[in-house]
């Protein structure tokens, strides 16, 4: 066998309660061949879900694990994190848990570039409620509560999560599993908010009445809208609208949040002045 | 509670836990070399299952194993196993296979 | 040697919060509570323990209950438009048995109600602030020497039971301003209690595998035993089931470790679940708690001043409620109860639920407006 993932699975919780072809399984696993890659050692490693299909990542995955309430993975992994700066924190969130009703706390982590690893498995629908629509629902699609077509117009994950500061944000999907491997790995070597906004499939409750009801169509539509950022920025402005680009979007060094609360702490015991604006190069 | 067994039976360069496997057919599509293909199985809730019906085909690429979502198609490392090379023999059955609705060419291409 | 501060009661309650041993808190800004949280933002990171201001209501409950579930003391506090918002992630505390000291400073409602007017209508919302099946443990600061008292036996508690805890204060409580005697500090330090830990083999843990009305055992993570919290019905394991006698015995176990242990054990530890103030040779009972037992004091003199033998009886562990005492009260006083309270009978219920009686005299108030002495002198004189 060329990789140990028994290391890694709660094997006695086998199989998987997702449907057949589900990404979430292939998520899984190059979730934790990255976390192989870091070497990090599992003891050491908290995975927060939420609710929703991704919210059972947590059970799978032998680690210390959260399966929280819908939508507030990030403000329970702040919690975590900021009380354990050492380890390593890996947040699972759906496009709805992460987007809708998390939506607030995403943007907060972000914002403060908090260390935390957010795994956006976005398969474009709520899944595990049949069917409803999804803040990345595309226009047009048919839900279960949009009888007669979708018209919410939909979120773009990355540009929200550039836009609210995380320093690290990446697109990819479970179709290429080796390049979502290596975006892992490059996130989870990140010091700071790393997003990744994973397109993953659906075919049962996006697939079934949106023309793409086994999992290869639902792959083939998520190929469809996807480029490699180079090629993307190659597209005329009508072409880039229907397509996603994927790859590392943003990648900067900014502060992380426990590196600067560790200022704070040094400051309540006089062994620095308050901090000031003076301590920071942007200053509004 | 399935069994979890991720270990090689015995010097196979692909082989499967049929108990995770929930027959998806991603496995099948992603093969370069037409190793794989389902074969009708009454008792699998969709009513097939993973067969690996030309091993000695297999070209060790683990696009299998990697976008298998139940952990239950397993390659052996490129150091332990003396791979195929992908000829185009084994890419005309994969065409095959996958126009036979991901079924082994010796089933029915019907779902 | 016991202290004398001046100080008010939030202040208290957050002082007293990092004496029990938080290393942890996370909130987010409301009135009448606010103070509580300014004070974790300078106290906290001189004692290395960690503070952060959360971008709303449920992300402040839901960082502290992170940090809790990973073995670090943390505590929020609110007011009651906070607690309805975080009610959802109260119910996982519940459910998953994670320790937390919440400290609701009640003000008027419902709703947005008035912010900056005291109020005690959160006693009900203390008792089933989720939906669900549960038991909660809700402790009442009747001075600004329990602000800090009872926050530190919320943090007790909250470990001892792993449950949350409500510490309710008032606006006027927490907003009083005056000296408050607290006690020494090492015996406070001596006391405290922390959540039982599993040191078998890392294989054997089972966290929820307990016997009927004890507290799950969880370990702190990042210590090898990694373990699994879910807001879902679990087994022994953790891990998530439908199992219907496993659900069935979760319940009765998540009621019966509070309840069902202080019914038994007449409290839920060996410090005081009421007071009582003149009593003994008492013709009439006042009950009143909060910052309204401080003007019942005063009530109880000026009606003894009259020749009426007033005495008070000030429950400080509202739920589970002081019941073997208030049936004792409700025998022994028959008619001659007035409770007095900032709501439309919220607690007054409870006494009728033991006393099995409503023949008591009550003195509401929702109006934002404390109770004056005199009100309650008139109402009883009234009823005598």
């Amino acid at each position: 066998m060329a990789f140990n993932y028994d290391k890694y699975l709660r094997v006695n919780k086998m199989p998987t309660l997702w449907c057949w072809g589900c990404g979430d399984g292939v998520i899984l696993k190059a979730t934790i061949r990255a976390i192989d890659k870091m070497g990090w050692d599992m003891d050491n490693v908290c995975v927060v879900s939420g609710i929703g299909c991704s919210g059972r990542f947590s059970s799978y995955i032998n680690c210390n694990t959260i399966h929280t309430t819908h939508g507030r993975t990030v403000a329970y992994a702040t919690g975590v994190k900021l009380a354990n700066p050492s380890v390593n924190v890996i947040v699972v969130a759906g496009d709805g848990d992460g987007l809708a009703i998390g939506g607030n706390h995403t943007i907060h982590g972000c914002r403060r570039n908090i260390d935390l690893n957010f795994i956006l498995i976005n398969n474009f629908i709520y899944g595990l409620t049949n069917s409803q629509t999804s803040p990345t629902t595309p226009q047009g699609m048919w839900s279960v509560s949009a009888q007669n077509g979708n018209i919410d117009p939909t979120f773009n994950a990355c540009n929200l999560a550039i836009g609210a500061g995380a320093s690290f944000v990446a697109r990819e999907t479970m179709i290429d599993p080796k390049k979502l491997e290596k975006i892992l790995v490059k996130g989870f070597s990140h010091r700071g908010f790393s997003f990744f906004d994973i397109m993953s499939n659906c075919h049962i409750n996006l697939g079934r009445k949106n023309k793409m009801a086994n999992a290869m169509e639902n792959l083939a539509w998520i190929d469809s809208i996807t480029t490699p950022l180079k090629k993307w920025e190659a597209l005329s402005p009508e072409e880039q609208l229907n397509k996603f680009p994927t790859g590392v979007l943003r990648e900067v060094e900014q502060a992380e949040y426990c590196d600067m609360y560790d200022q704070v702490i040094a400051a309540a015991q006089g062994k620095r002045g308050k901090i000031t604006q003076a301590d920071f190069a942007k200053k509004i | 509670m399935g069994t979890f067994k991720t270990e090689n039976p015995g010097n196979q360069p692909v082989w499967v836990n049929t108990s995770n496997c929930k027959a998806c057919d991603i496995c099948v599509s992603v093969c370069p070399s037409g190793v794989l293909g389902m074969k009708y199985e009454i008792t699998s809730t969709l009513g097939a299952m993973i067969s690996i019906d030309h091993p000695e085909a297999c070209i060790g690429c683990s696009e299998c194993e990697l976008s298998c979502p139940d952990f239950a198609i397993y390659v052996a490392d490129k150091k332990d196993y003396k791979f195929a090379k992908l000829t185009d023999e084994s890419k005309e059955r994969q065409a095959a296979i996958i126009a036979n609705n991901y079924m082994s060419l010796s089933e029915q291409g019907v779902k | 040697m016991a202290r004398e501060v001046i100080s008010t009661g939030n202040e208290l309650a957050s002082i007293a919060a990092i004496d029990a041993g938080a290393m942890f808190f996370s909130g987010y800004p409301i009135t009448p509570s606010s103070e509580v949280m300014h004070v974790a933002s300078d106290l906290l990171p001189e004692v290395g323990g960690k503070f952060i201001q959360m971008e709303d209501e449920i992300a402040g409950i839901a960082a502290a209950l992170g940090a809790s579930m990973t073995g670090v003391k943390s505590y929020t506090a609110t007011s009651g438009p906070g607690i309805s918002l975080k009610a959802e992630q109260i119910g996982l505390g519940f459910i998953a048995e994670v320790p937390l000291v919440i400290v609701n400073v009640m003000r008027g409602g419902p709703s947005t109600g008035l912010p900056t007017r005291v109020s005690q209508a959160d006693i009900g919302q203390a008792q089933y602030p989720t939906h669900g099946d549960y038991a909660s443990i809700t402790l009442c600061a009747g001075s600004l020497s329990e602000c800090y008292t009872e926050t530190v036996r919320g943090f007790n508690l909250a470990e001892k039971y792993m449950t949350p805890v409500f510490v309710l204060l008032d606006e006027t409580i927490g907003h009083m301003h005056g000296k408050a005697v607290l006690p020494d500090l090492e015996e406070i330090k001596a006391n405290i209690v922390n959540r039982a830990t599993f040191d078998g083999p890392i294989d054997e843990y089972k966290p929820y595998k307990v016997p009927m009305n004890k507290p799950a055992v969880l370990n702190k993570m990042f210590q090898g035993y990694k373990h699994h919290v879910t807001g879902l019905h679990h087994g022994d394991e953790g891990f998530p089931t439908e199992d219907a006698a496993q659900c069935e015995f979760n319940i009765e176990r998540l009621v019966g470790k509070i309840n069902t242990v202080a019914k038994e054990n007449d409290g839920l530890d060996d410090l005081p679940d009421y007071e009582e103030y003149m009593l003994e040779d008492a013709e009439v009972c006042l009950i009143a708690y909060g910052s309204i037992g401080l003007g019942a004091y005063e009530a109880v003199q000026k009606l003894r001043a009259e020749g009426i033998k007033a005495g008070m009886f000030r429950p400080i562990m509202l739920w589970p409620s002081p019941a073997k005492k208030i049936a004792e009260i409700g025998a022994k006083f028959k008619d001659k109860i007035f409770i007095t309270e900032l709501n439309m009978g919220q607690y007054s219920k409870e006494i009728e639920r033991i006393i099995k009686r409503d023949d008591f005299t009550t003195l509401l108030k929702a109006n934002g407006r404390p109770i004056a002495p005199a009100e309650m002198v008139a109402k009883v004189k009234e009823m005598m």
